[in-house]
């Protein structure tokens, strides 16, 4: 296995190689530069631009642009933003990161447990009118209009119901007079409180997966009660500290923001793991094996959720995994209409301004996630799947 | 059914009835009404119109009902605690050193922190009358003191940063003194070190310009006059040491060497990444706080030195200001046009960030006041505003224009009669009425007509108010006159129910035939209306014969290929201010812009005249004449600007004014020190 993982990370360095390269020769061949936006402003002189252009580096040889961002990779600077400058492009993506993750890992995580479920009760309850009915509106999801239908959201709830909030990812309102101890006029209230949300729905998740782990051995009734117990105890332990920590109000903020992207993005990506997962299920169920447990007497729910939803679960765990990086591009177009600040549209703006050094710190950032997240899935197949075993 | 289908359906006609509730408009009703209407009936054989009473069915939706006081019920202005904006795009810097420089130019940085730094000498948003800011009275003229030309200007005694201190002649003349030692670029370039050599202050309350040539209008009333001061008790400690380094490291360097450049790009980086946390203010607004992504705050200044300034416009011209014990007066003050008081009269100003959209929906649903876009509302959006009572609309004009240049290099477009043949032939009316149905306005000389002052309603037209038919037909003999021929005339075909015979096979005064030429215009997904135009164009032309063909093409490729001279015709558009000295900068022989190598002997002559008058009046006869010469010689074929939508939530907020010029929030940036809270 050791010897296994050292050949895929050496793999993964060389794509990461070919990848930066192709990138930053797509980039470069895009006709113009970040200093096309001053060309309609008569105040700025061509003579200026030219100076703009020298003090960027963009006069400099491609293979000299090249090698420096190669040098500045490997010293982990990653250079200093064009469209932003002069901010580094590293601050940048710390500063998104985290509203991103918040965002796309949460409705990510929801709409493959809610995918996952359902797809496994239709598989088994084929030929019903709720398999055709939920099979129809999941090619209707995965097929519609993403900006229309985030926009639609909008209009319906944010606009004309008013529930909820029509984007953004705080209500200013709350947050202008909002102080948080200790921390300085200057930083950032809401990457505060992103980090702190990520890190308790970290501890949780690690928590909860301990409890899976030692209730494994319980029969079925008590590692339920324990399992829902434990969740249950886990987040009223989290809501007690959010409660006094006295930025608990700026959290519920960002969560009531958070409910109409994450229904979103749920809604659009449901489809496509209800429908992978129905098919696996049903590919599954025709194995000889579920057969022979009904012939021994095993009941349904048993055979459906142990014997065959098992075996159902690791293409769509891997789509899940794989996944996962990507959700670090975050959705442009989510990003844009809900008006969520974070790293889709960062891309978006970094690619309309031609900001060479924030689109390749982005890309290299998700590309970096994307490889080790193929290796991760890799060895999950391992830990998931007994007959599987790499040499 | 089990309990399972039945929460299905149940949830099914759940979203079912979310959508209706959120769909749903008001049924149609019928009202019969009485109304007077003309008709014409026939009296003993005669037809005569008289005047009848009838009763009309009107089939009417009713608008909702809204918990809102009457829309049309007079509305009073006054003090509010926060006027809340949708802005968006985010910030990019706090530090003005970079937000006013060339790379870090983003609009939106102006939206914020404009208001922060003083200047001598403003222009009015409504009118643009030009006016003194924080300066007392007018500047002297320009006078020769031994190599010098020297004018001096008073500064008001009341003018306070938000830390405390007195706004000073020194922060101004540091701030010059910063801008001319590093060779600060982009709009800094104001402080131009070809015509400026310093500012001395001579006390607190007087400034003394020193300029080692002669400037005209733009460089000195325009420019110096009008460009930001900063707080030198502020970044003193800061910038000081890096100007220290610059004139010692400097010393004996080439100002063209690859080492001054670096010495530059170094100190001009460290001055752009300088801690703007805690600058003061001098203006309507201090900086409060920036939630990146999320929101700008920024709070009314409570020494702001032109609080409750009262401005009082005139109709012949006349201006007033009145703003505690300081008053300015200029101009006939006879009859009153508009009257109206400076704020701010919020408390606080929030920016909040949304995507286009968003914002809209945001002033829709009345979370937002008013929505700052560069280019206004799109058509889509304001027919979505509409039928909302509480939002008011209105429209201004860009001061801008898009146009179709022509590359002199080739010896073809050269030849002033093809330029005109072609500047007669493009329907400009017909294009923007017809085809573009509205979403443009045309424009006939370089200054748009919105800027009144400057504008030249006298310029000649080619073949102005023509039909189609007149229109080729003066093209042809524009053309003929000039000596071109053709294998095939365009002729106009009353068979075909009146449409152009394409002429084929045109030859020059040289009688060699017009080579092909390539229009390069923006893609549709880019700017539609370019694009359109761009294709109506190359028809129009080859109806005359010429072998043209349009290309849309990537944007910043046409700039790509403009820069490299390979090109014949563009159609791109500039973004305009309001003293028209970048007719020059655009045109005259030796500018960077003149991409087309325009070269006229009277317009040089004229812009040359031009740069150097200080007077506004005389600037602006020489101004009407180089309209003139550049709408004949035509370097540039005027096409159109396009109307600006702003709206507003009315039952939050009203402005004293509506027609700016570039829009409220295009131009005047949502009018923040004058916005008024609804009462």
């Amino acid at each position: 296995m050791g010897k296994y993982i050292l050949k895929r990370l050496v793999q993964i360095v060389i794509t990461l190689f070919i990848f930066q390269t192709l990138l930053f020769v797509v980039l470069t061949a895009m006709p113009g530069d970040v200093t096309n936006r001053m060309f309609g402003n008569p105040d700025i002189p061509p003579e200026a631009i030219e100076q703009a252009k020298e003090r960027l580096g963009l006069n400099d040889p491609i293979l000299v642009q090249y090698a420096r961002w190669w040098r500045n990779f490997a010293t982990g600077d990653l250079g200093v933003s064009f469209s932003e400058y002069p901010k580094p492009v590293i601050d940048i993506i710390v500063e998104r990161v985290p509203r991103t993750l918040t965002l796309f890992l949460t409705a990510t995580l929801i709409q493959f447990t809610v995918g996952f479920t359902s797809g496994r009760v239709l598989a088994w309850q084929r030929g019903g009118l709720v398999e055709y009915g939920s099979t129809l509106v999941g090619v209707l999801l995965f097929t519609v209009f993403t900006p229309w239908f985030g926009l639609m959201m909008i209009f319906i709830f944010g606009a004309r119901l008013r529930w909820l909030p029509l984007g953004k990812f705080l209500d200013p309102r709350i947050w202008s007079a909002a102080k948080i101890p200790g921390l300085a006029d200057s930083a950032s209230k809401g990457n505060f409180v992103f980090n702190r949300m990520l890190l308790t729905a970290s501890i949780i998740l690690i928590l909860w997966l301990a409890i899976l782990v030692l209730t494994r051995k319980l029969n079925s009734f008590q590692r339920r009660r324990i399992l829902w117990g434990g969740t249950a105890g886990l987040l009223a332990v989290a809501g007690i500290v959010w409660a006094l920590s006295g930025v608990g109000h700026l959290a519920w903020d960002i969560i009531v923001h958070m409910i109409l992207p994450v229904i979103t993005v749920t809604l659009v990506g449901y489809g496509g793991t209800m429908l992978l997962t129905r098919q696996t299920m049903l590919d599954t169920l025709r194995e000889d094996y579920i057969q022979t447990a009904r012939a021994k007497g095993v009941p349904e729910v048993m055979v459906r959720n142990k014997h065959a939803a098992r075996n159902a679960l690791l293409p769509v765990l891997t789509n899940l995994i794989i996944g996962i990086p990507f959700t670090l591009s975050g959705g442009i177009i989510t990003e844009t209409i809900f008006s969520w600040p974070g790293m889709g549209r960062t891309l978006l703006n970094a690619t309309a301004a031609e900001d060479v050094p924030l689109i390749m710190g982005v890309f290299s950032f998700i590309g970096i996630l994307s490889l080790l997240a193929h290796l991760v899935a890799d060895l999950t197949y391992a830990f998931l799947d007994p007959r599987i075993r790499y040499a | 059914m089990s309990t399972k289908k039945w929460f299905v359906l149940a949830g099914f006609l759940v979203v079912l009835a979310l959508a209706f509730a959120a769909c749903a408009t008001p049924t149609p009703v019928e009202i019969i009404k009485t109304v007077i209407v003309t008709e014409e009936v026939m009296v003993e054989g005669t037809p005569v119109v008289k005047e009848v009473v009838k009763e009309v069915v009107i089939t009417a939706t009713p608008a909702p009902v809204e918990p809102t006081a009457d829309p049309n019920a007079p509305k009073e202005g006054g003090q509010g605690d926060v006027f809340r904006a949708a802005i968006l795009e985010d910030l990019t810097t706090l530090n003005y050193w970079s937000a006013y420089g060339p790379i870090n130019s983003s609009m939106w940085n102006y939206v914020v922190e404009g208001t922060y730094h003083p200047i001598a000498y403003g222009i009015g948003y409504h009118r643009w009358d030009y006016a003194p800011a924080i300066a007392d009275g007018m500047p002297t003229d320009l006078e020769q003191e031994g190599d010098f030309w020297v004018s001096t200007v008073k500064i008001r005694k009341d003018g306070m940063w938000s830390d405390g201190n007195p706004v000073t002649a020194h922060d101004w003349a540091w701030t010059a003194d910063v801008a001319l030692k590093l060779n600060l670029q982009g709009n800094w370039s104001g402080y131009d070190p070809n015509y400026l050599d310093h500012i001395e202050a001579v006390d607190d309350n007087t400034a003394k310009l020193y300029y080692h040539t002669k400037p005209g209008l733009a460089i000195h009333q325009y420019g110096v006059l009008g460009k930001p001061w900063m707080s030198k008790a502020f970044w003193g400690p800061m910038v000081d040491p890096l100007v220290e380094r610059m004139v010692t490291e400097s010393e004996g360097l080439d100002k063209e060497s690859d080492a001054y450049t670096a010495l530059v790009t170094e100190i001009t980086q460290q001055l752009e990444t300088l801690d703007a946390t805690g600058e003061p203010s001098a203006g309507a607004w201090v900086f409060g706080q920036w939630e990146a992504g999320a929101y700008i705050e920024n709070v009314r200044h409570e020494n702001y030195f032109d609080y409750m300034r009262q401005v009082t416009e005139y109709a012949n011209g006349g201006f007033k200001q009145v703003s505690g014990d300081y008053t300015y007066t200029s101009g006939d003050t006879s009859q009153v046009e508009l009257e109206y008081t400076e704020g701010p009269w919020f408390d606080k100003t929030i920016f909040s960030i949304y995507s286009s959209d968003a914002a809209v929906l945001a002033l829709d649903a009345g979370e937002v006041g008013f929505v700052i876009t560069p280019n206004g509302l799109s058509e889509g959006q304001v027919a979505q505003l509409e039928p909302n009572p509480n939002v008011s609309i209105v429209t201004n004009v860009a001061n801008g224009f898009r146009y179709l240049s022509f590359n002199f290099n080739r010896p073809a477009l050269a030849e002033k009669a093809l330029r005109q043949a072609i500047a007669c032939v493009v329907d400009k009316e017909f294009l923007t009425q017809s085809v573009l149905q509205g979403a443009a306005i045309p424009v006939n000389t370089i200054v748009p007509e919105s800027n009144a002052y400057w504008y030249n309603p006298e310029v000649p037209l080619f073949c102005e108010g023509m039909t189609t038919q007149e229109r080729m037909v003066e093209s042809v003999r524009i053309l003929k006159e000039a000596g071109y021929t053709w294998d095939t005339e365009p002729a106009w075909n009353d068979a075909r129910g009146g449409s152009v015979d394409y002429g084929v096979g045109l030859k020059g005064p040289d009688g060699q035939y017009i080579p092909e030429f390539t229009l390069l215009a923006p893609t549709a997904g880019y700017d539609p209306l370019r694009a359109t135009t761009g294709v109506y164009i190359e028809q129009w032309m080859q109806q005359l014969g010429m072998p043209v063909k349009a290309q849309l093409i990537n944007f910043n490729r046409i700039l790509e290929l403009r820069a490299s001279g390979d090109w014949d015709m563009y159609i791109l558009g500039w973004g305009l201010g309001v003293e028209p000295s970048y007719a020059c900068d655009f045109l005259q022989r030796d500018s960077g812009w003149n991409f087309g190598a325009y070269n006229s002997e009277e317009f040089e002559t004229l812009c040359n005249a031009y740069k150097a008058e200080t007077d506004r009046d005389k600037a602006r006869e020489i101004a009407m004449d180089f309209q003139e010469v550049l709408a004949e010689d035509l370097p540039y074929l005027y096409l159109f600007t396009t109307p600006l939508y702003d709206a507003w939530d009315n039952t939050q907020v009203m402005f004293p004014f509506t027609e700016v010029a570039d829009g409220i929030g295009g131009g005047a940036y949502g009018l923040q020190e004058y916005v008024l809270s609804v009462q």
